[in-house]
Formats: C-alpha cells, sequence, structure tokens
C-alpha cells in the first residue's frame, strides 16, 4: 500500500471534528430534510425549466428549488448580484453557523467546479443580443467568477476568512474536505470552513450531454443497464475543528474526518483508467490516513454517478478492497452536483453515522454480473454504521476519499 | 520547517527564457501589445505570448487538442523543472505535489463551446471542446505530462489565486511524504475577457500600463504561465506566506493589504513586487509600503509584462527569486511612470536579502509572501 500520508498515522497526530454542518440541495433545505428524503428513498430529480433542453438526450436534473430559495427569509439573499449558488452557500452556512456559534475559521476550503457560470452566460447572450444594461454587465462579471459564492457567502456572516477554492472537477468536494483535514492534522490550523458548492448552469448541463454521460433514463447507479447521470446542484458547509480544542470549548461534536485519500489517475482526460487504480489508490490512502483496514469500514457512500466507466472502475476498485461493505450512491436521487457532490455526501455519510442507517441507491434493478457489490437496493436501511468512506472522483484523473467515523470510535 | 524555490520557469509575452525575460526586464523593456478584436466591433489591447515562447513544448498526445492555457503551463512547468535539475522517474513523481492556479482558465475552448450552443443549439455542442473548458483540464494534461499520481490540485481565484496556491503548497509540504511541489499560475488572453474586463472599468484602451499613476487608468491583459518548485531546499528561501484576506469595496483593498503586510513585515524588507496594474489596487498597495516598509524599493512587474491574473503572482515570484539570486532590482516603478527602453537597471549589489511579493487581485483577495537569501 503506497504511503500518502503517513504523517497522519502519528500517535500525537491531531483529530479533526466536525462541529456542524449546513445543506441545500435537491434532497431538501438543511440537515433535517435530507434526512427525512434519505429515509424516504425519494427521488428529487426533475425536468429542466432554466433553460431549453429539447436538443439534449438528457431532459432532467436535481434541482433547487427558486421559490424556496427566495422565500428563505434570509435579507441577504435579496440582493440582484447574487448567484442563485451564492444564496444556496448562504443557507448552508447559516444553518453550520447556527449550530457553532462564534466558530471563527482561520481557512476556507471549497470546491466547486463553475460556480456562478450562468452568470457569464447570461454575459455572453448579452453581448450578442445587445440588451443588458454596463451596470448588470459588470455585476454579471463581477459575480460569475467561480470564487465569488464562497466569499459572498462569509460576507453575509462577517467573515473575511482567505479562500482556497478547489476545481478538481467532481473531486472539488470531497479535495476541499480532504485538504482541509489535513491542514488541521498537521497542526497549522484550528478551525477550518469547508464544503463545496455548484449550481446548474446550461454549459455545464450541455457539455456533459454532449459527451453522452448523462442519461435520457433514470439514473441507476451500479445497475446493469445504468445509462448515464443526471446533473444536480446545491451547497454543503462544514466546519472543522481540531477534536482537542472543540471539546475543550464544550463544542458539540458531530462526527470524525479520519482519513483521507487523493490520486491523479493519468489514464485519459474524461474517462478512469478501466483497472480502478485511480480510485483504489485514493481509498487506499484513505484508510492508510485513517490507520483503518478496510474491514473496518460499514458503509460506503459512492461516488457512482451510473456512467458505465466510472462505475466499473469504482466498482473494481471496491471489490478488490473490501469483502461485501454496502454500497450506495445517493446519486439516483439528486443528481451529481459535481464540485458540491463531496460535501453533500460527507453530510450524508454523516447522517447515516447519527442515525444509525444505510442511504438507499434507487432506481437500482440488476447487479451488475462483473462486480460483485453489496448495493443497498433502492430502500434505505437500518444499519451498525461507524464508519463511512465517501468517494469523489472527476474529470482530469482527481479521485478523492475521505473516511468519516462516530466520535466515540 | 523551511521551504525554497529549488527551480523557477515562465512563459511570457517577452519569451519564456528565464534569464533573458529576466534581463529586458531588468532593461526596463516590455510586452508587445497587440489588438484583438470581438466580433461586436470593439478592439482591446493584449500582451500575447509570442508563438516562439512556446515552442518547445513537447510533442505529447494530450496536447494534441489542448488550448493556449495547457502549452503555457507545460513549459513553464518542465522549465521549473529543470532550472531545478530534477528529473521526475515514477519514484520521485509520487513524492511530486501539483498544485494550480487559474482564474479564467481554459476561456477560448469555452467561448468556443458555449458559442456553438447559442449559435446552433445543443445539439452542435462539441464533445471534443467540452473537457478542455473544465478548470483542471491544464493540470491534468500537466500531470498525465511530468507522471504525478498522486495529490494534484486547481485552485481557481482572482489575481491573488497564485499566492494562495503557494500557501496550499506550504500546507502540503508539512507531509513528509511529499519531496516537493510544483506550483503553476496559468491564464489565456481573449478579446471575451478583455470586453468583461472593460466593462468592469478596469481596462484602458491602449498601453501601457502605468502603475502608481493618480487617478488610475487602467490595466491592460496579458497572458502566460509562471511555475516554482518548491522543495526543502533551495536558494531562496520561502520564509512566510500570508493567505491573507478578503477586501468587499475596492474602497477597501488598502486595509487588506494592510493587513498582509503587517503579517510580513518583520525588519528590514529591501524590495517589493508589487501587483500595481493601474488599476484601483495601486493606491491601496503604495499605502501599504509607505506604512510597513518605507524604505524598501517598489518593482510593480505588470507594466512590462500586462496583467496575467491566474500567472501574475507565480511571476512576480519568479521576479522577486531573481532580485535575491542575482543581487539585481529593476528600477523602482513609483519613480519611473513610463518605463522605456534602455533605462538603466537598478543595481543592488550584496544590498537584496529579503523581498516581499505583494498581490491584491481585482475581485477582492489579497495575499503575500516573504522570500530572502538562505
Amino acid at each position: 500500500m503506497p504511503e500518502y500520508s503517513r504523517v497522519n498515522q502519528r500517535p500525537d497526530a491531531v483529530r479533526v471534528a466536525v462541529v456542524a454542518a449546513g445543506i441545500v440541495s435537491p434532497l431538501g433545505f438543511g440537515l433535517s430534510e435530507t434526512y427525512a428524503t434519505l429515509r424516504e428513498g425519494r427521488d428529487c430529480v426533475s425536468p429542466v425549466t432554466r433553460f431549453p433542453v429539447e436538443h439534449c438526450r438528457c431532459k432532467a436534473a436535481g434541482q433547487v428549488s427558486d421559490v424556496r430559495l427566495a422565500g428563505a427569509g434570509r435579507p441577504q439573499l435579496r440582493s440582484e448580484r447574487l448567484h442563485r449558488v451564492a444564496q444556496m452557500m448562504i443557507l448552508a452556512l447559516g444553518e453550520a453557523l447556527a449550530q457553532a456559534p462564534g466558530f471563527q475559521p482561520e481557512l476556507s476550503v471549497v470546491g466547486t467546479t463553475s460556480g456562478g457560470m450562468s452568470f457569464g452566460e447570461e454575459y455572453y447572450r448579452s453581448l450578442r443580443g445587445g440588451r443588458t444594461s454596463s451596470h448588470r454587465a459588470a455585476c454579471l462579471i463581477a459575480n460569475y467568477t467561480p470564487q465569488k459564492p464562497v466569499m459572498d457567502a462569509q460576507e453575509a456572516f462577517g467573515l473575511s476568512t482567505p479562500c482556497q477554492v478547489i476545481a478538481n472537477a467532481c473531486a472539488s468536494g470531497t479535495n476541499a474536505i480532504g485538504h482541509a483535514f489535513d491542514c488541521i492534522r498537521s497542526g497549522r490550523y484550528e478551525r477550518i470552513l469547508t464544503g463545496g458548492y455548484d449550481a446548474l448552469s446550461e454549459l455545464v448541463f450541455v457539455g456533459f450531454d454532449s459527451l453522452q454521460a448523462s442519461t435520457p433514463e433514470r439514473c441507476r447507479p451500479f445497475d446493469h443497464e445504468r445509462t448515464g447521470l443526471v446533473i444536480g446542484e446545491g451547497a454543503a458547509i462544514l466546519l472543522l475543528e481540531n477534536l482537542e480544542s472543540a471539546r475543550a470549548r464544550g463544542a458539540k461534536i458531530v462526527a470524525e474526518i479520519a482519513g483521507y485519500g487523493i490520486s491523479t489517475d493519468n489514464h485519459h482526460l474524461t474517462q478512469p483508467n478501466p483497472s480502478g487504480s485511480g480510485p483504489r489508490q485514493a481509498m487506499e490512502g484513505a484508510l492508510l490516513s485513517a490507520g483503518l483496514s478496510a474491514g473496518e469500514i460499514d458503509y460506503i457512500n459512492a461516488h457512482g454517478t451510473a456512467t458505465p466507466f466510472n462505475d466499473a472502475a469504482e466498482g473494481k476498485a471496491i471489490v478488490e478492497l473490501f469483502d461485501g461493505v454496502a454500497v450506495s450512491s445517493t446519486k439516483g436521487m439528486m443528481g451529481h452536483s459535481l464540485g458540491a457532490a463531496g460535501a453533500i455526501e460527507a453530510i450524508i455519510s454523516i447522517l447515516a453515522l447519527q442515525n444509525q442507517f444505510l442511504p438507499p441507491n434507487i432506481n437500482f434493478r440488476n447487479g451488475d454480473a462483473e462486480l460483485d457489490l453489496n448495493i443497498v437496493a433502492n430502500c434505505s436501511q437500518p444499519g451498525n454504521v461507524r464508519t463511512v468512506l465517501s468517494n469523489s472522483f472527476g474529470f482530469g484523473g482527481t479521485n478523492a476519499s475521505v473516511i468519516i467515523r462516530a466520535i466515540d470510535v | 520547517m523551511s521551504l525554497g524555490l529549488a527551480g523557477m520557469g515562465w512563459v511570457t509575452p517577452m519569451g519564456s527564457d528565464l534569464t533573458g525575460v529576466w534581463n529586458r526586464l531588468l532593461n526596463g523593456e516590455t510586452g508587445l501589445a497587440q489588438s484583438v478584436s470581438s466580433p461586436f466591433g470593439r478592439a482591446y489591447p493584449v500582451f500575447p505570448v509570442p508563438a516562439e515562447a512556446t515552442a518547445q513544448a513537447p510533442a505529447h498526445p494530450r496536447l494534441r487538442r489542448s488550448s493556449a492555457i495547457s502549452r503555457f503551463a507545460v513549459v513553464a512547468g518542465l522549465a521549473a523543472l529543470k532550472d531545478a535539475n530534477v528529473e521526475l522517474d515514477a519514484e520521485a513523481a509520487a513524492r511530486t505535489a501539483l498544485i494550480f492556479a487559474v482564474s479564467n482558465g481554459g476561456v477560448i475552448y469555452t467561448k468556443r463551446f458555449y458559442h456553438e450552443i447559442v449559435q446552433s443549439g445543443a445539439q452542435a455542442a462539441s464533445p471534443l471542446l467540452f473537457p478542455e473548458t473544465v478548470f483542471n483540464a491544464p493540470a491534468s494534461h500537466l500531470a498525465a505530462i511530468l507522471g504525478i499520481s498522486g495529490a494534484s490540485y486547481t485552485l481557481v481565484g482572482d489575481g491573488a489565486v497564485g499566492m494562495l496556491a503557494l500557501k496550499m503548497a506550504e500546507n502540503l509540504m508539512e507531509s513528509e511524504t511529499l519531496d516537493r511541489c510544483l506550483v503553476v499560475g496559468a491564464e489565456e488572453a481573449d478579446w471575451l475577457l478583455c470586453d468583461a474586463y472593460a466593462k468592469w472599468r478596469l481596462l484602458r484602451s491602449t498601453p501601457p500600463i502605468e502603475p502608481f499613476e493618480k487617478p488610475p487608468r487602467g490595466t491592460v491583459l496579458s497572458e502566460g504561465a509562471g511555475a516554482v518548485l518548491l522543495s526543502r531546499g533551495g536558494d531562496i528561501r520561502l520564509e512566510k506566506v500570508a493567505a491573507g484576506t478578503n477586501f468587499r469595496r475596492q474602497s477597501e483593498a488598502g486595509d487588506a493589504l494592510e493587513r498582509v503586510f503587517a503579517e510580513l513585515v518583520d525588519g528590514e524588507i529591501d524590495l517589493v513586487v508589487a501587483s500595481a496594474n493601474g488599476t484601483f489596487i495601486d493606491a491601496a498597495e503604495d499605502a501599504a509600503v509607505l506604512q510597513n516598509c518605507p524604505k524598501a524599493k517598489v518593482y510593480a512587474m505588470k507594466q512590462a509584462l500586462g496583467e496575467s491574473v491566474g500567472a501574475s503572482s507565480l511571476w512576480q515570484t519568479i521576479c522577486g527569486a531573481q532580485c535575491l539570486r542575482t543581487q539585481t532590482a529593476p528600477p523602482d516603478s513609483r519613480r519611473i511612470p513610463v518605463p522605456d527602453a534602455g533605462v538603466s537597471r537598478a543595481r543592488n549589489d550584496g544590498q537584496l536579502r529579503r523581498v516581499i511579493i505583494s498581490v491584491c487581485g481585482l475581485n477582492q483577495q489579497v495575499a503575500g509572501l516573504r522570500l530572502a537569501t538562505p
């Protein structure tokens, strides 16, 4: 097994607590709604209405309701300059900070793929149509940049923390959590704000459609007849803190980030090595970093996009490393929220730990004969869940895995 | 932990030879601006990278369809490794991390891809273009060419993103499993960006960039890449990296920079390599220097190379390191408002020991670092 994070295995290594979390996704606004939807196994994918999709193969996505965003009741959300993904971030950060009053992060490490890209699209269309005021044009430019939503969210709560915004494609959210974990574990930081965000954009939606990576059918992760992903959106925030400091100040500890692995698969810009070596290296790195064996993982929240290549590579790596561990991809319910996915799924993993259940892999009919996976098929299940591994893999060969465990382990 | 700059490489509007470009900067030369036109009848000046600057890009399959930004990054990255005499075999590559800094990314392909959607509908969108629009595509190409199989991160941000990448590298190098970290910043120019920055009222219609002029007259965009190889040795020490902060309004940039300088200034500072680019940044930076290190010389290299956003922090860092390496600095930018070719260089033989790289982005981020001779 390669030595990715050996430094983290020192007996005196700092432990890293999750002290709060907040989430907005197609599954719901906030932790409670998200949990209820997961238990129910509801399909939250719906027809796309934000832009024309008649010429796309795929016509559906996991979407966050604009009506609900507008009605969320926070005065900070009203500014016309705010992109809707910034609004999602404000709500997610607000929920997290409400659980950890006075939390002052020294650093923010968050993931995204395209931030407020739809503002850039609006700007480009306005050039051709010539119908946007100069004020609006300047506003679109200043606010389409990918780092802006997290800065807007911080600003809404009076924070001016430096932001490292990771754009490692679909692994961004998990990379952000992992790097934040490494920073605290190294002893250089006490408190870090981490998470991920992305909003539906025409460019990205059509991009995946052009690659035929998205499906005109239902999203069926790990199914023998899987035909591709559906895009999603959302925002999720986790507040991480040195466990000892958090305990000393009497903070509520939600969970512990125990390990992180990262790898780069150089096989192809958009396709994983079919051997599954990239995902395997990331998962091995996370286990090593946590000082755990594969047998100590109770549940894997898989990347599971439902594309034939991704699920095959990830499934192969899981089968090689683990022996019958419960696996599900929750993307069938909410779509693939790209840079937000890793953070959203980390929170789903925390909900599984807190509520002792296995989130479902919906739309599942027949398992892939090539992959002997223990899929949590279609319905959530009660489970003895103490330690979870969450995967995210992306274009560019970026692979990331984090291990999250219940705090009393 | 003591980190150093073991190697450096850049691709700039004045070429890609480290020493050659450096000598031209010392001589007060500037890049050659060209006009780019939008299809809507507007023309903007940019400092483009000359074709010969990337002629040595390897004939690798990953670069067959890649955008200019990827070629800039690969050439700069390979040059930094060569400068450090580092050859990455599989074992060395596994102990090397890559951090990539970018602001606008592969804007040329992104514009082409979206243009096809707008012009002809989604069915016309090219699956060949889309992957190159993803922010981490250049990093992926560079990692593939170098064989890096472990940590690879792409950071996005404004002109301060390169500095944030150096901070991330400093954090990553805490791990004993890494021997070095290659930090690359890159950007490509296009009329679409010029149009956007013009509407943002940050661009001027013709060169030159006049740093520290009052009132500020605007900047000129450029393109290219900068790369530095960090290791636990190296001939230039990375004494401190300030991850910085964010400002809400342009009028608050000075306060934000003040905090960065307060963190970085510790004893005598000989030189500040500034990010002044002919915009609101200049006054904020000038005030921070006067307040915190009034005796320091100030060099604003964007007057020569333009505003390359994602690449700019790395260019500034290389410039600062070259000042320390060669014990020579270009003329003080505050006293030479319009640099002309042939301006005599300011020599500081044996006197340059500590340099601050000050970075203020156009979209709310500030950061900085301090370099020193061993």
